[in-house]
């Protein structure tokens, strides 16, 4: 089983070169699938949101160029001269969009896979010497921006709950309990740190990370597949020159197709949900 | 769900990608019409499935210079010796060459630059030099200039070598084509040019990057299907 961040790290640099180089349909299909296949062994219920979000950014170019664009050969219908959207509505326009949407959700989903299977400390805890309060600080601020939006949240709710206004004129004396709510957190973060030692030397781990010959399995063959795909020739697309897309060669094929190592492990290796978890 | 969507989604690649086996050479019509109201046509046989369109004015034998403006494309600066002198800045401030695409009937502008422009079986071109916008060509029918098409589809050595126009319609902004003089074309008899054997295959026609992505999307589909079983969600 892949455990190292390292390893989904580098798994994720490479589905990402793929998702930003590559925009043939052809290859596009494949890649997802890879990334279904990579996901799904450590799919959850949870993380259902993400994938409906990526669905949405990937439906948006599509509405967005067909509407926008009045280029392209394969007319689909006319409309007549309205301001922005009126003229030739394009089959062209809808292939440039679903190409754009479907790197975009190619993006999303690389992301929803590391997300899924590392955990944001484990990425800080092997971040170089250098970098590691910057990286702390920065998961922190992360961190800090959707707790403020609860506790905003629940400072409108309790307003409501004593009958109390909540538009905009109430924005003053929302405002107020917010930011002392966000100082009192900040100041408990800050004693937290400093209860760690955060700042006295690196931070010690419970159980460290180790390799497994999965993990080694999928840098190779992440970093072979990153190498081919910046080495070999990218297969253009352009639906505005040419709407049916040129067949991938082979070597294209089999650069993305080393990026399914990690489904190809889960595979032979079950996946133990409660030590991945820990 | 998602290995659903994923097939649909092969599945409708697949089919943007069917190309008629038979198209193995195409015919593209040329028309340019000059200030003087002469014009010239021009049939250009390829065997690729698109050509641009500065390809076709190249390959025509009409005399061009064009400049290259980087990511923008092409601008025809000179064409069939008009102007007389290429001007400086490719456009010089007076009429300048204006480029057309031919659809349903009439002219379109294009919008894209010549180099940039696909051109496919069947389709037509026009060069007008004029000052103003959209200052169309006269009318002219692609039979007229490259025969019927589906003569011109697989015989590219018989291909027709007619340029005298047949004007399908007369508009009364723009004088008909029958009114015209062929203007002396710097080489006429360059009107049909080919650019490889009649028995070149098209690309799409191999095999193998086929069979690799078949493979490849079995492999996967089956992939899926194997860790899917394995563990529920």
């Amino acid at each position: 089983m892949i455990r190292h961040p390292l390893a989904w790290g580098a798994w994720t640099v490479a589905a990402l070169a793929v998702a930003f180089i590559d925009r043939n349909p052809y290859l596009q299909a494949v890649m997802l699938l890879v990334v279904i296949n990579v996901y799904l062994p450590y799919r959850g219920r949870r993380r259902a949101g993400v994938w409906k979000f990526a669905v949405a950014l990937a439906l948006a170019p599509i509405l967005f160029s067909v509407a926008l664009s009045r280029f392209g050969r394969h007319v689909l219908f006319t409309l007549p001269p309205i301001p922005i959207i009126g003229g030739n509505w394009t089959l062209d326009a809808v292939a440039f969009g679903a190409s754009t949407g479907l790197a975009l959700l190619l993006t999303v989903a690389a992301f929803a896979v590391l997300q899924t299977t590392v955990r944001s400390a484990d990425f800080v805890a092997i971040l170089p010497r250098p970098l590691y309060r910057a990286g702390t600080t920065v998961a922190l601020a992360l961190a800090f921006a959707p707790k403020t939006l609860a506790s905003f949240q629940s400072i409108r709710e309790a307003r409501q709950l004593r009958g109390q206004r909540t538009g905009w004129r109430a924005a003053p004396a929302l405002l107020l309990p917010l930011l002392l709510t966000t100082l009192e957190r900040a100041l408990q973060y800050g004693e937290s740190l400093d209860a760690r030692g955060f700042g006295s030397g690196r931070r010690s781990r419970y159980r460290p990370f180790h390799w497994t010959a999965a993990d080694l399995v999928v840098v190779t063959a992440s970093l072979a597949a990153i190498v081919a795909i910046a080495v070999l020739p990218a297969v253009p697309y352009n639906p505005y020159l040419d709407l049916a897309p040129a067949v991938p060669n082979p070597e294209r094929l089999v650069a993305i197709g080393l990026l399914a190592v990690p489904a190809l492990t889960s595979s032979l290796l079950r996946v133990d949900r409660a030590r991945h978890h820990a | 769900m998602w290995l659903g969507a994923a097939a649909a989604a092969a599945l409708l690649a697949a089919l943007l990608s069917f190309r008629p086996a038979h198209a193995a050479i195409h015919h593209a019509a040329l028309v340019v019409q000059h200030s003087s109201g002469n014009f010239i046509t021009r049939c250009v046989a390829f065997a690729e499935n698109q050509i641009t369109g500065l390809q076709l004015v190249g390959r025509s034998g009409v005399q061009y210079e064009a400049q290259a403006f980087g990511s923008i494309g092409s601008a025809m600066c000179q064409l069939d010796r008009e102007p007389s002198t290429v001007p400086s800045g490719c456009f010089g401030s007076g009429p300048y060459w204006q480029y057309f695409h031919r659809q349903g009937g009439g002219w379109q502008t294009s919008a894209f630059g010549a180099s940039s422009s696909p051109l496919h079986d069947g389709d037509m071109d026009g060069w007008r030099y004029a000052a103003g916008a959209n200052q169309a060509p006269g009318n002219v029918a692609f039979a007229s200039i490259c025969g019927a098409p589906a003569a011109s589809a697989t015989h590219m050595a018989v291909a027709p070598t007619q340029v005298n126009p047949a004007p399908t319609a007369t508009p009364a902004a723009t004088p008909s084509l029958e009114a015209f003089a062929p203007s002396a074309s710097a080489n006429p008899k360059a009107a049909l040019t080919s650019t490889g054997p009649s028995t070149q295959p098209p690309k799409s026609t191999a095999i193998a990057p086929w069979l690799a992505l078949g493979t490849m999307a079995i492999l996967l589909l089956t992939l899926g299907a194997v860790n899917l079983r394995r563990r529920g969600p």
